[in-house]
């Protein structure tokens, strides 16, 4: 269901969310806005895959909550710090949503739909097609180069990073190479023949994506409205006492 | 007239002290089934890219005489005006999966030339069925072995309705069955659908019998051309080390043992059957 939203409607509730994470700083408001979002990553079925990333991201949260809670001059330091990382998780939570259910070929039609230019849009989409192509064959060449003799993996700082050399120049060569190759193909594929290029699937913004964008943008303004009007009331304040 | 001409064709890339194609004439009529073959080096690639004007559109250099493909002069028109006419298949197929599935590659070419969104998928699910993709329909080029690969690379040059394919090397990086397979194909493509063929091929056993011509190149220039049966007998074929069916071995090997064999056999089938009639 999520998975067929238009992107655009996800993005623009993406920004909300992110947007109104960034107007809080309290741990409660914050608790609030995670509790919403992670329903919507279940229904997309991307939990675990949003787990995954949240791993990746605790090193990172560790870090802020001991630096912040050493340096704060806060009150209650730890507590300020907690609703810091707090804020960091629900922001990349917000753009999760968006990049676990967009696809790569969905998100350059989407940017060629917003007016960017095809070319642009498909060199980014051409990017993510041949990066695991060039992380092989880095490794390939750090092989082949092992077996020659060079040792990669030994001697201090200084030595490892000249040894990246013997790696970078050839995968350098040999990209150039490719890149002449698969401009051959896609120019005898009439690429950027006419400026008239017509898309099989092109992306239609249903009643769904309306009511989505509509809904995203009005919470939005209501956020907004109430940050800058309403006073919070005392519970939504509460922190821990140290 | 031909459906590709070239008029004392010559060719030399920026940069480089010796042609690579050196006063090439040679017609191709429609229908024909023409495999090239020579050392690596003497100017296969060159010629290949010469037919849709990559050369010297693409690639720069020093040009000299005429190419006409369906009576378009290539120095006179862009690769894209020769995109639905001529459909090249290269050697390797990773570089030519500029997409992250099967759908989208098919779609990509007549994308490119404003084809209309109906009539796209209408020729998608032709090629699919025609080609048995549809097992890689929703794949990543990363998790198709190379023969798929390369049957995607086809299918997407065939999506733009060419007249004629040019395959350079499209084998080459392929184990033997998928080898096969891509020249079965390709082999079906010029006998049911009329489609005019150019391939460069070194494994002349697998084609030969398939094949209406074969062209012998050597140094930038064409050395043998004529039907695979005369031109595989030849000496010159061991002098430059092309390598001839078994079968073809085996004919020339009988001649000099004083057994002329009613025809020249291209299959090892064909052997067995003239071994046969001469046995009786
Ligand atoms: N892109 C290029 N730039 C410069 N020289 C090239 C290029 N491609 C091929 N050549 C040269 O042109 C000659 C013919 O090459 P090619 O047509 O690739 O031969 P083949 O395909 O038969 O191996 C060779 O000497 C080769 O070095
Ligand atoms: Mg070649």
């Amino acid at each position: 269901m999520i998975h067929r939203l238009d992107p655009r409607s996800k993005l623009v509730m993406s920004i909300m969310f992110a947007t109104v994470s960034i107007m809080f700083l309290s741990i409660i408001p914050l608790l609030i806005i995670l509790a919403s979002l992670i329903p919507i990553i279940i229904a997309a079925k991307s939990f675990r895959r949003w787990l995954r990333s949240m791993r990746g991201l605790s090193v990172l949260i560790v870090f802020i909550l001991i630096i912040n809670t050493l340096i704060s001059t806060t009150e209650n330091p730890f507590s300020h710090s907690l609703a810091l990382a707090l804020r960091l998780i629900c922001i990349m939570t917000s753009f999760s949503v968006f990049f676990l259910t967009v696809h790569p070929d969905e998100l350059s039609q989407a940017m060629i739909q917003m007016g960017i230019r095809f070319e642009f849009a498909f060199a980014m989409s051409m990017a993510m097609r041949y990066v695991p192509t060039l992380g092989y064959e880095a490794y390939a060449i750090m092989d082949a180069q092992r077996a020659r003799g060079v040792e990669l993996d030994k001697g201090n700082l200084l030595k490892r990073i000249r040894n990246i050399v013997p790696i970078i120049v050839p995968l350098i060569i040999v990209s150039i190479r490719r890149a002449l190759s698969i401009a051959e193909s896609m120019e005898s594929r009439g690429f950027g023949a006419t400026d008239d290029r017509t898309y099989l699937e092109e992306l239609v913004f249903r009643k769904q994506d309306w009511a989505l964008t509509i809904l995203s943008i009005g919470i939005l303004l209501i956020m907004i409205y109430a940050h800058l009007f309403l006073a919070m009331p005392q519970w939504m304040l509460w922190d821990l006492p140290f | 007239m031909g459906l590709i001409r070239f008029d004392n064709f010559s060719f030399k890339y920026y940069g480089t002290e010796k042609l690579a194609l050196n006063k090439v004439s040679l017609t191709i009529d429609r229908g024909e089934y023409v495999v090239i073959t020579g050392p690596s080096g003497c100017g296969k690639t060159t010629l290949c890219r010469a037919i849709n004007a990559l050369i010297p559109q693409f690639h720069r250099g020093y040009i000299g005489g005429h190419v006409y493909v369906n009576g378009m002069d290539t120095r006179e028109h862009g690769v894209s005006d020769f995109a639905s006419l001529v459909g090249m298949v290269f050697q390797n197929p990773e570089n030519q999966l500029v997409t992250l599935n099967v759908e989208k590659e098919l779609a990509f070419g007549p994308e490119n030339l404003g084809v209309e969104p109906v009539e796209i998928r209408r020729r998608i699910e032709e090629i699919i069925d025609l080609l048995d993709l549809k097992s890689l329909r929703e794949k990543h080029p990363h998790e198709m072995s190379g023969g798929e690969q390369q049957r995607v690379a086809m299918a997407a040059a065939l999506s733009l309705k060419p007249e004629i394919l040019v395959a350079d090397e499209p084998t080459s990086n392929l184990d033997p069955q998928s080898a096969e397979k891509i020249l079965e194909i390709i082999a079906y493509l010029n006998k049911e659908k009329g489609m005019t063929v150019v391939l460069v091929e070194h494994r002349l056993d697998l084609v030969a019998k398939d094949a209406t011509r074969v062209i012998l190149m050597d140094k930038g220039q064409i050395v043998v051309d004529g039907p695979p049966r005369e031109v595989l007998v030849k000496d010159i074929c061991h002098e430059i080390g092309v390598g001839v069916p078994k079968a073809v071995e085996v004919y020339r090997e009988l001649i000099e043992r004083g057994i002329r064999l009613p025809g020249v056999p291209l299959t090892g089938q064909e052997l067995a059957t003239l071994v046969q009639e001469v046995a009786e």
